[in-house]
């Protein structure tokens, strides 16, 4: 008997049927993938099995019963629990509170914290955590805090867990303790149901994978019977030439140049530069500085010393707006709270950081910033109704694109792109890709965040590894792999690389 | 479930948003419509072109503080001090043009209205500026540095009066600020005529100029906006600026129609601009919303105090129909965000 039986899913939202009538099954013990590309009803479906949403159609069995769920709590209480991707925490509270949130054990109407902190202690030993269950949340590593919420789905009992890319904040050493509490959990009988982008990820974890494509149920099949290629044909129903389909663009000047950069506690003595057309990647774990460095570059958070030159000349960047004003643009990691106004337009986000160019006189041109915005609508292929769509009904890679054509629209000479492929699909990413090579062929300037090493080992001319708020060393792109970036971005070569690659490295500078 | 029940539940689906959206937009007219209408048959005294008169009369001074707040709102904040700075900007060019602050005393021999209302606004401009720089520069919550200026303001309103109003004798310039204009046979107030003006201005402002634009921006998302290279600090400036203005242009109103400037000619005045802003679809959040929108909620609000003048209800019982309406609108503001569930039309993925 299957621990899960969806059948015949139907899901109707005004104007789009988001579930045409799925299948999807999970039996005991079993690692099972969900995958597709955005918009692809993924979402849509685990919300329906955990009780955000309610199925238009079809029937649910959870062992063997027929359920409802009509809250995410009934759902919880009968044993499935999901970790969703933005994790649902309070950072002010303790390990154990967040763990017991909701249900808080009692005695005599009072809170039993010694019972429940014991608890707590017992569920995060067996997660092999050694985290202190009083230290509140926030103190905690994004990876641990992960780990609380598995840890939370142990206390309810979870028989099914729904994982929503829960490794998209994680490091590699992080995302390798998830996995092996994945398979301790699935010895125990637990199932998981693991959604993600990361296709290496799916690959490496899961027994099952079933792969959903507009609403409908395409495959499932065990996961060894598939190849990398299969399954991505499968999500996007045709072939990908290539994944990462870089061009090598000429190496003009120098566009960026930044000496020293310091921020206290955070950035130590950076020095870089990056020539038009060329893709220059940032590589480094979680919290190593990578976004704190591109945001003091952007003037987004304060300096405490370094110089920084656009063009070979010197200039003071207090604010964006000095950036801007520089010819610097950041596509900032988190679209929806830092990108985009979700309740604007499609034109008037693609205007908003060019409207001093788009005014006359007094008065904003409404021609002009249709002609413009019909300009990036078509080059960018955006796809939307109109140009007066809110952003926030548009899909992630366009609502990415939408970013990029608010930043194309200030005619920038560096573009700074902080994780520019971060949960949008596998076809809008080689779109982002292909529009990358064709900026760095007009000959800007591009620095890439990015914590996805296929992605900067496929994009990349040239790499820089930071460690610890510090250049680890740069790697070419020719003799560059996962390893030499990882072995730089954990510090565990810094002592005994060869002096004379770093030497290298400073001379390419 | 067929193909074509799933085609019907799509178009009714369509229809109950389509119906969301055209009720969004007009919804506050309705009412407004809707409670003229109810008044009209009720009360035959309300028949009367004079009554619609005085309605537009007693909308205009609220009418243009609410306009400020409702650039205060969009941006995501709140102005509390707007009552204060209607009594403020009374008091002040009263006392200017009645050449003392003593009740009763000297009556203009001090300097021409119009020197004197000039003089009211632009400190009621700087003092709304000096808020906004306090609440960008040190990073303040509006909602306690506008509370903090409210009781500021009226505290310098009741020290200069002494407590009392100081009556003033009207110049050319007042004057002709509550005169009234013939317009097809009806006597129309000067100042809804001013006002009208105002939210035409705004109108133009808030659509068709960068500083409209970034207002919605900052109210939608701050952040994002910052980070598109716009000096958000200084849009707020003149924002809170811009309230303190229009707050003050409409304590010269009050004034100049009671001729006199106290220290209570704002009274209530920062709820019920906030209720018809709310009333009239900008959302509190920020980011959404519109200026004549908040005429129409003034307009709401009014017709209901002045229903129950006209329905004989003791003038003592107005403040508890007004608490009552302010609560609604901002119960309303929830429900069209679609935050309380059980209230919920079918919505869009979010």
């Amino acid at each position: 008997m299957n621990l899960l039986e969806m059948r015949g899913i139907v899901k109707n939202f005004p104007g789009v049927q988001a579930l045409k009538s799925v299948d999807f099954d999970v039996r005991r013990g079993e690692v099972h993938a969900l995958v597709g590309e955005n918009g692809a009803g993924k979402s849509t479906l685990m919300k329906i099995l955990s009780g955000v949403y309610q199925a238009d159609a079809g029937e649910i069995l959870f062992k063997g019963q027929p359920v409802i769920f009509r809250t995410p709590r009934q759902a919880q209480d009968a044993g499935i629990v999901t970790i969703y991707q933005e994790l649902n925490q309070v950072p002010y509270l303790s390990v154990t509170e967040n763990i017991f949130l909701g249900s808080e054990w009692t005695r005599n109407g009072l809170l039993d914290w010694p019972a429940m902190h014991q608890e707590a202690r017992r569920l995060l030993a067996k997660l092999h955590l050694d985290i202190d269950p009083r230290a509140p949340l926030y103190t905690l590593g994004v990876g641990q805090q992960q780990m609380v919420e598995v840890a939370k789905a142990l206390h309810h009992k979870a028989d099914l867990i729904i994982m929503d890319e829960p490794t998209s904040a994680l490091s590699v050493r992080e995302i390798e303790d998830l996995f092996a509490i994945i398979a301790e959990l699935k010895a125990e009988g637990v199932a998981i149901i693991y959604i993600s982008h990361h296709l290496e990820e799916t690959f490496a974890i899961s027994d099952r994978t079933t792969v959903l494509r507009d609403g409908r149920k395409i495959a499932t099949k065990p996961s060894s019977e598939l190849t990398v290629e299969q399954l991505i044909r499968l999500m996007v129903g045709r072939d990908l030439a290539e994944q990462f389909p870089k061009e090598i663009a000429p190496r003009g000047k120098e566009m960026l140049r930044v000496e020293g950069l310091r921020r206290d506690g955070k950035l130590h003595n950076i020095s870089f530069s990056v020539h038009a057309g060329e893709i220059l990647g940032i590589a480094g774990l979680v919290g190593a500085g990578r976004t704190e460095l591109v945001r003091a570059i952007f003037g987004a958070d304060p300096i405490d010393g370094g110089r920084i030159f656009v063009e070979g000349k010197e200039v003071h960047i207090r604010s964006p707006r000095d950036a801007v004003q520089h010819g610097i643009a950041l596509l900032t990691e988190d679209r929806k709270t830092q990108g985009l106004v979700l309740l604007m337009s499609v034109r008037n986000n693609v205007t908003l950081a060019s409207l001093d160019r788009l005014t006359r006189g007094l008065f904003t041109n409404a021609a002009k910033e249709q002609e413009l915005t019909d300009g990036f609508i078509n080059s960018l292929a955006i796809k939307t109704p109109n140009q007066q769509q809110l952003v926030m009904n548009l899909s992630g890679g366009n609502q990415q694109k939408i970013v990029l054509a608010k930043w194309l629209a200030t005619h920038p000479k560096v573009l700074i792109f902080d994780e520019p492929t971060r949960g949008i699909d596998v076809g809008a990413k080689v779109e982002i890709y292909r529009l990358m090579n064709e900026l760095a062929r007009r000959g800007v300037a591009i620095l890439m965040v990015s914590s996805e090493l296929p992605e900067v080992l496929g994009m990349s001319d040239r790499i820089m590894v930071i460690h610890e708020g510090r250049v680890a060393g740069f790697l070419d792109r020719e003799g560059a792999n996962q390893e030499g970036i990882m072995e730089l971005a954990t510090g565990m070569a810094a002592a005994e690389i060869e002096q004379s690659k770093l030497f290298e490295a400073s001379i390419h500078e | 479930m067929s193909e074509t029940t799933i085609s019907a539940s799509h178009e009714r689906n369509k229809a109950a948003e389509a119906l969301r959206h055209a009720l969004a937009a007009t919804g506050p007219l309705l009412v407004l419509l809707l409670l003229i209408l109810i008044l009209w048959i009720l009360s035959p005294p309300f028949r009367s072109p004079t009554s619609l008169m005085l309605l537009a009369l007693e909308a205009a001074a609220i009418g243009v503080v609410a306009a400020g707040q409702t650039f205060v709102i969009l941006t995501g904040g709140i102005d509390l001090s707007v009552e204060a700075m209607v009594s403020f900007a009374g008091v002040t060019a009263a006392i200017l043009i009645a050449g003392t602050n003593v009740a009763g005393g000297q009556i203009a021999f001090g300097i021409a209205d119009w020197q004197a209302v000039l003089i009211a606004i632009t400190a009621g401009l700087a003092i709304g500026m000096f808020q906004g720089l306090i609440i960008t520069g040190m990073n303040m919550n509006p909602l306690i540095v506008t509370l903090g200026f409210r009781s500021m303001l009226l505290g310098v309103s009741l020290v200069w009066t002494r407590g009392a109003g100081i009556n003033i004798q009207k110049g050319p310039f007042l004057n002709f600020v509550t005169s009234t204009v013939d317009l097809f046979g009806l006597r129309v107030p000067m100042p809804f005529i001013i006002v009208l003006g105002i939210y035409f201005l705004l109108w133009i402002v808030l659509k068709h100029t960068k500083f409209g634009r970034y207002t919605y921006a900052i109210g939608g998302n701050e952040t994002a906006t910052r980070l598109s290279g716009i000096n958000v600090d200084r849009v707020k400036v003149f924002i809170y600026g811009i309230s303190g203005l229009l707050a003050a242009i409409g304590g010269i109103l009050v004034m100049a129609r009671l001729q006199s400037g106290a220290y209570q000619n704002g009274t209530n005045m920062t709820l019920i601009s906030v209720a018809a802003v709310v009333i009239g679809g900008t959302a509190l959040s920020g980011g959404v919303g519109g200026i004549w929108g908040t005429l129409i909620g003034v307009f709401i609000i009014r017709i209901v105090e002045a229903g129950l003048v006209y329905m004989s209800v003791p003038s003592n019982a107005k403040e508890i129909v007004i608490g009552a309406i302010i609560v609604l609108a901002v119960a309303l503001d929830v429900i069209r965000r679609g935050d309380v569930k059980w209230l919920r039309f079918k919505r869009s993925r979010t």
